[in-house]
């Protein structure tokens, strides 16, 4: 109760914090880019000027932060059900995956967008985004509960390895399933935003579409901690997560709590998938795997189960990715990834913020 | 009518056939029996628009042939057709497991294939083990036949041949294109970081440096990656007047180049090798169908004759046969069924006593280096290596009308 209380008195506070945190570790990395590309020997290519590496440092920041707003949006799912019923899901990559088709399914299908051609009507495209998001959010946090239902539920309370093995088969049903109905290759994703919208920075270039995924995405991440930290299924949801008998004795309904979690989770993995094919124009019925992995990852290194932790851990997942193709080194990317998480856990085995669901979200 | 269109080979396999009706165990000019030509190729994900044309053109070049050779007739089984690319993209250990299966069946007596240079090294030594003739229509990487690298993979008499020349023409001939034609000093070059990829970048790179250009970055992206924006904002720091890939659509040719787009480099062009060379917009998962209007720019060049003596009879009995243009590799495919084709008519002539002598036999007569071929792509010989005396690299540009590759000229490397 008393940690309750304090949260509460402090909220602004502790918002601000936060973003202050966000600001300097962005300014720092813009530094530590902007120093970088300065330096041929680290690029192993032409060092780029003053001006120009400035431009760049700033391009390649909000690149950062738009794959490291997708890989914390997948990893959120994670987080969540692992905080509640301690399942890693891995099945959940693969929603993402099944999201970013139902995209297509909606740009391509309903509104008729081709790959390749751009809405440069403002309203319209707000229209065709709003109806994407509408549609797949629901359909594949939908398809996250069905997947409870049916393949996590009939083992609830007994082996916690059964779920688990379970989870890794249901990964491979939704991949086959994508693989019979749209093939393996990749699929041409519309992308719907004009690439020449973009503002001027000095020498850098900001695309609207980078900024449009990374409000997004945190816009969801707020409305979730809201949700989480404000409302009355929220507080089922924490309750569940510290003791699951003792929230059912205090009348709280485990099944639907649980349900809700996978619903959520899933609905943010559609997000995912909107905007995956936003901004790289492609998918393919096996990309749930790796996003996944980056994704579990991400959740992994903010410490499982606790949400901000998750989005901690998604950009610093992004961020990493970025140093090392911003410098050259892209072939080298996985393996820097890796590297830190493994540093990581070796000094902090419950990852930056640590576990726990119900203490900390 | 399509009989009639043996063609040269068919003299071979002729007086083969009638030599052996000569000899007194054949029994009135029967067939000696059934034998296989095998096929390995990826024919899932991306990579089905690059076989397809290939499996096409082995096709019809048996069927031209009356399916007889040799005095055996010749046949296609599905069961020893097999795919490499089972989860969508190639993959060298489920290559070396079809390859395998393939040696094991012994009415096989010739494989071709595969698609790619990772997979082919992976399979050379079991085919090379198992005494079977192997044909590549689209193996383009140097050390599978050259020097060191080529000896490790085969400790016993050569097996394998290939009908397209190598990755260091190839990559050359890129690098000559930009520099010469479309007049580019600086480049950017990426790889998929793969055997392929990887090889035919670094020829490009070596070639266009030796001519004076100046490569901007040189990067490597394997075909998991995610984040193909960054890698291209990256690049575009650089300021490159064109952008090389070394790799194939199914490694991330069309990602690329969207991502390219994205980044401010949509007007620079972009040039690829016989990997994103995969059919007409019109086919699915191919590079120009993926790439969309982005591919405005785009060039790619196959190791192999563009243009050939015979060239429009081929297109206009390929079209007939099959209700599509031949595309890609799909000369190269008949190609190497005409090369087994005339080499089972030799082997056929020296009466083996069975199956396995006979694939032995065919071994023997498909690598002989003093044979001449007469191919649908004109005459070659193959030397000691396993590599083919015609050195022809073919550039192709986008025709946005067609929404097709366009040929635009071929270089010959043979006197270089």
């Amino acid at each position: 109760m008393t940690t309750v209380a304090v949260a509460r008195r402090s909220p602004l506070n502790r918002a601000a914090r936060i973003v202050a945190f966000a600001v300097i570790a962005i300014v720092l990395y813009d530094i530590v880019l902007f120093v970088a590309l300065q330096q041929s020997w680290l690029t192993g290519s032409k060092a780029l000027t003053g001006d120009h590496a400035f431009g760049v440092a700033i391009q390649q920041t909000i690149n950062a932060l738009s794959i490291g707003a997708i890989y914390a949006l997948i990893a959120l799912g994670y987080t969540m059900v692992y905080g509640i019923i301690e399942l890693i899901n891995f099945a959940h990559g693969d929603v993402f995956m099944v999201g970013a088709f139902l995209s297509i399914l909606v740009t391509a299908g309903i509104f008729g967008q081709i790959p390749g051609a751009d809405i440069t009507n403002i309203p319209f495209l707000i229209l065709v985004l709003t109806v994407a998001l509408l549609l797949v959010m629901p359909a594949t946090g939908l398809l996250n509960l069905t997947i409870e239902r049916i393949f996590y539920r009939p083992f609830r309370g007994g082996s916690r390895l059964a779920p688990l093995i379970t989870a890794v088969g249901v990964s491979f049903i939704l991949q086959n399933v994508a693989l019979v109905v749209v093939g393996s290759g990749d699929r041409a994703a519309p992308q719907v935003f004009p690439l020449n919208w973009q503002i001027p920075i000095g020498d850098a270039k900001i695309s609207v579409l980078s900024i449009f995924i990374f409000v997004l995405a945190v816009g969801l991440m707020l409305a979730l901690n809201t949700f989480v930290n404000r409302t009355r299924l929220g507080r089922a949801m924490r309750a569940t997560a510290q003791d699951q008998q003792a929230a059912s004795l205090m009348g709280v309904d485990l099944n639907q709590t649980i349900a809700l979690t996978f619903l959520l989770g899933g609905a943010l993995a559609g997000a995912a998938g909107v905007v995956w094919g936003l901004r790289f124009g492609f998918v393919r019925q096996d990309l749930g795997f790796n996003a996944g992995l980056k994704a579990f990852t991400s959740a992994v290194l903010g410490g499982i189960g606790n949400i901000n932790g998750a989005a901690l851990g998604g950009f610093f997942i992004g961020f990493t990715e970025n140093l090392a193709s911003a410098l050259g080194y892209s072939r080298w990317s996985e393996f820097l990834v890796f590297l830190i998480l493994t540093f990581v856990l070796i000094f902090r085995p419950t990852g930056i913020l640590g576990q726990q669901l119900g203490d900390r979200a | 009518m399509k009989l009639r269109k043996l063609g040269v080979f068919a003299a071979g396999a002729a007086v083969a056939f009638s030599a052996c009706s000569n000899t007194p165990a054949a029994t009135g000019g029967a067939s000696k029996g059934t034998v296989y030509f095998a096929i390995e190729l990826p024919q899932q994900g991306s990579e089905k628009a690059a076989s397809d044309p290939i499996i096409n053109g082995i096709k019809l070049a048996v069927k031209q042939a009356g399916g007889k050779a040799g005095g055996y007739t010749i046949e296609i089984p599905q069961s020893v057709i097999k795919d490499d690319a089972l989860n969508g993209a190639h993959d060298a250990q489920t290559g070396a497991n079809n390859m395998s299966q393939i040696v094991a069946e012994e009415k096989v007596i010739g494989v071709i294939g595969p698609l790619n240079s990772s997979v082919a090294k992976a399979q050379i030594p079991i085919s090379n083990e198992g005494g079977l003739s192997q044909c590549s229509p689209a193996n383009t990487n140097p050390d599978l036949t050259k020097g060191a690298p080529a000896a490790q993979l085969r400790k016993k008499a050569n097996n394998y041949i290939r009908v397209v020349t190598t990755d260091d023409v190839q990559g050359p001939a890129a690098s000559q294109y930009i520099y010469d034609t479309l007049k580019k000093t600086s480049v950017y070059i990426i790889d998929d970081t793969e055997t392929f990829g990887k090889g035919v970048a670094d020829a490009f790179e070596k070639d266009f440096k030796a001519r004076g250009g100046t490569v901007t970055k040189r990067d490597g992206a394997p075909k998991t990656t995610q984040d193909y924006v960054t890698i291209m904002t990256a690049a575009a720091s650089g300021n490159p007047q064109a952008i090389y890939f070394g790799g194939v659509t199914a490694t991330g040719g069309a990602r690329i180049l969207l991502a390219a787009a994205q980044a401010g480099l949509g007007k620079v062009p972009y040039v690829g090798p016989d990997g994103i060379n995969d059919g007409s917009a019109t086919t699915k998962d191919s590079f120009l169908n993926l790439a969309g209007d982005k591919a405005a720019n785009s060039y790619s060049t196959l190791a192999g004759i563009g243009t050939f003596d015979g060239k429009a009879k081929f297109d206009a009995d390929y079209l007939a046969e099959y209700k599509t243009a031949a595309t890609g590799y799909a000369a190269q495919g008949y190609a190497c069924a005409q090369v087994f084709l005339d080499a089972l008519g030799r082997a056929g002539a020296t009466n083996p006593a069975d199956l396995k002598a006979l694939r032995e036999a065919m071994r023997v007569a498909v690598t002989d280096t003093s044979r001449t071929y007469t191919t649908i792509q004109g005459k070659i010989t193959f030397n000691a290596d396993g590599d083919t005396s015609q050195k022809i690299v073919s550039i192709y540009s986008f025709d946005a009308t067609a929404k097709d590759w366009k040929f635009e000229t071929q270089v010959d490397y043979a006197s270089k």
